[in-house]
């Protein structure tokens, strides 16, 4: 193998333009892998932190009569806090009708104690407020009903008798999240002023958990881990992986074929070669190897070629971040202005293998060839 | 009985041309001795290299026995013959056939290679090859910076420094001006008297029958006249 590669390695470099461009398309295959697949890697997990950091906390429990997907349970979805479980947030989520600028808009009142810190929520600002109906909302919400601080908005609302009730509420704050199941159509109000609007004293449709909540099974209630709801963004980021996947096999087929193409022609070109190769005391066997080293051997100066100018891209684009275009914050899932890749040592190492013995497969099967070859015409440089 | 180093009996080799079949040697019975310096001469198409390439093991025989070192060649398995070819025979083409991306010291070092030589005695052998032919100072260069007669000189080198029993040269001189294969000839010559290898020669060139000690005369595929030229070749 030794032999092999030393003679690969300099049948390589004797190849000349040949060879750099086959490393060249090849070494783009492997710079485009590791950056999409660090791109969704740095989307995942910085989806994930921030899903956590402003709505998962440490999972939810949440009442048995609560679907998040069905808007119809959220009027009977929800039950007096249960008893004796600690470490917990309770949010009661109600549904209402917002009129800015005179447009009807339906919104999920959400009521929060002004003390929690399990998400990041401003509601701290509560507390400074002096207004009788003050309400927090991100940012997609006041972008899409043109409001901003300070501003009033009729809000219209039904309480626990099915009643409606209509009050001006005042937008004390906004905040900018990446998170749009906390944002889009949503209004956070003192879950104290939202009893008291509804008349659900002590009620609550989930309860945010924090990290020192301890699982207990309280009846009417369940608890949705942070992993099950983090299942979804897997979903969706491998989903995507999958779609984007395409676009690099693509290029990296492209370079493959390029590496068959070569040593197709490789092997009717250097017929000679081979049979010199033969006469010279080379088995078969050996001359198959050399072959497919060479075609391997690609690979490895792709890897090297890619790492002159992936390495520095790579650490520029970690510390610099890729931004993401403002129309994609609307897409109903927690993407930031800016991904920051993250270009994990598995992934490096995958990539590798993937395109090593991709090469080395594609070089091996029209090496094949050479063990059927008679060695006398091959010296002759017959076409075989 | 003497000892033969290469010994081919009734040796028949058939090829199929279409559907047809061409018969390019006819029961060949030769035999030849350590330190022969011979040639297979004949015009074209008369079998010579078909014989040399069934006595390099780079072909087998269609009928008869080729016993190359005491090696059925018709038995040997593809690494046997590699194996004979890599110790005891050295190859000399018409076009030299050197590996273009190898320096003139690595072609001569690549029959090295594929044996267990250290790096030090390789360069130690390939040194000395290169002396044998006069190229120590072209050591560095490519193939295509030298000339036709450099080259065969390289291919010389290549082939004799595993110092094999046999040497195969197939029309060695073909592509080579007068002065060119005179020495390349000498030089061959030389390496028969000082390191008794066997030289066999593929030829129709007038300049290299001058040289030989033993001329086979094939025609058709047949042994028209094998004479000996020179006696002191089997001393």
């Amino acid at each position: 193998m030794k032999l092999a590669l030393q003679l690969a390695y300099k049948n390589l470099l004797g190849a000349g333009l040949r060879t750099w461009l086959n490393v060249a398309v090849l070494s783009f295959a492997f710079v485009i892998i590791i950056f999409f697949n660090g791109l969704m890697d740095g989307w995942n997990q910085q989806s994930k932190q921030d899903s956590i950091a402003w709505e998962y906390g440490n999972g939810h429990l949440r009442n048995n009569n609560y679907d998040p997907f069905d808007p119809f349970t959220l009027q009977d979805g929800h039950a007096e806090i249960p008893s004796g479980v600690n470490h917990i947030t309770p949010v009661l989520i109600q549904q209402g009708t917002i009129y800015p600028e005179g447009r009807m808009v339906s919104v999920l009142l959400k009521g929060i104690s002004p003390d929690q810190g399990i998400i990041k929520i401003t509601t701290a600002s509560f507390k400074t407020s002096s207004v009788r109906f003050p309400a927090i909302i991100g940012n997609r919400m006041a972008s899409s009903a043109k409001l901003k601080i300070g501003d009033e908005v009729l809000l219209r609302w039904r309480d626990k008798n099915g009643t409606f009730d209509a009050s001006n509420v005042t937008i004390i704050d906004i905040f900018d999240t990446t998170v749009a199941g906390v944002d889009s159509g949503q209004i956070w109000m003192p879950i104290e002023t939202l009893w008291d609007m509804t008349g659900l004293q002590n009620h609550a449709t989930i309860a945010i958990a924090d990290s020192n909540y301890t699982y207990k099974a309280v009846e009417g209630w369940n608890f949705e881990t942070q992993k099950d709801m983090l299942q979804n963004l897997d979903d969706i980021i491998s989903m995507k992986k999958y779609s984007t996947a395409i676009l690099y096999l693509l290029l990296l087929a492209i370079a493959l074929l390029a590496i068959f193409d070569t040593q197709v022609l490789s092997i009717f070109r250097r017929q000679k070669e081979i049979g010199t190769y033969i006469a010279l005391g080379m088995t078969r066997t050996q001359v198959v190897r050399l072959f497919t080293v060479e075609g391997s051997m690609y690979s490895i100066l792709a890897m090297i070629v890619g790492c002159i100018y992936g390495v520095p891209l790579f650490i520029y684009l970690n510390k610099t971040g890729i931004g993401m275009p403002q129309a994609s914050q609307d897409m109903g899932f927690s993407l930031a202005d800016k991904i920051y890749p993250i270009f994990g040592i598995q992934l490096i190492i995958g990539t590798i293998l993937l395109v090593t013995i991709s090469a080395t497969i594609v070089s091996f099967l029209p090496a094949k060839k050479i063990s059927k070859m008679n060695p006398v015409l091959a010296l002759k440089g017959k076409l075989q | 009985m003497e000892n033969h180093i290469i010994s081919l009996k009734n040796i028949t080799k058939r090829f199929k041309v279409g559907e047809g079949e061409f018969t390019a040697l006819k029961d060949i019975n030769l035999e030849f001795k350590k330190g022969e310096f011979a040639g297979l001469v004949g015009p074209s198409g008369s079998g010579k290299t078909t014989l040399l390439n069934i006595i390099g093991s780079l072909d087998s025989p269609t009928e008869g026995q080729a016993l190359v070192m005491g090696n059925d060649i018709s038995k040997l398995s593809h690494k046997e013959s590699a194996q004979l070819r890599n110790h005891h025979i050295g190859f000399i083409f018409q076009v030299y056939n050197l590996l273009p991306v190898y320096t003139v010291y690595e072609n001569v070092e690549f029959a090295l290679l594929l044996q267990n030589y250290t790096k030090t005695e390789r360069k130690k052998m390939v040194m000395e090859a290169l002396e044998w032919v006069g190229l120590t100072d072209m050591a560095d260069k490519k193939p295509d910076k030298i000339s036709g007669g450099e080259g065969q000189r390289v291919a010389i080198a290549r082939a004799m420094v595993k110092r094999p029993e046999i040497l195969i040269a197939d029309e060695p001189t073909a592509n080579l001006d007068a002065e060119n294969a005179h020495i390349i000839l000498k030089m061959m010559k030389k390496l028969n008297k000082e390191l008794n290898t066997t030289f066999l020669f593929s030829t129709h060139d007038e300049k290299v029958m001058k040289y030989l000690n033993r001329m086979v005369s094939l025609r058709d595929g047949s042994v028209e006249k094998d004479e000996i030229i020179a006696k002191e070749a089997y001393m």
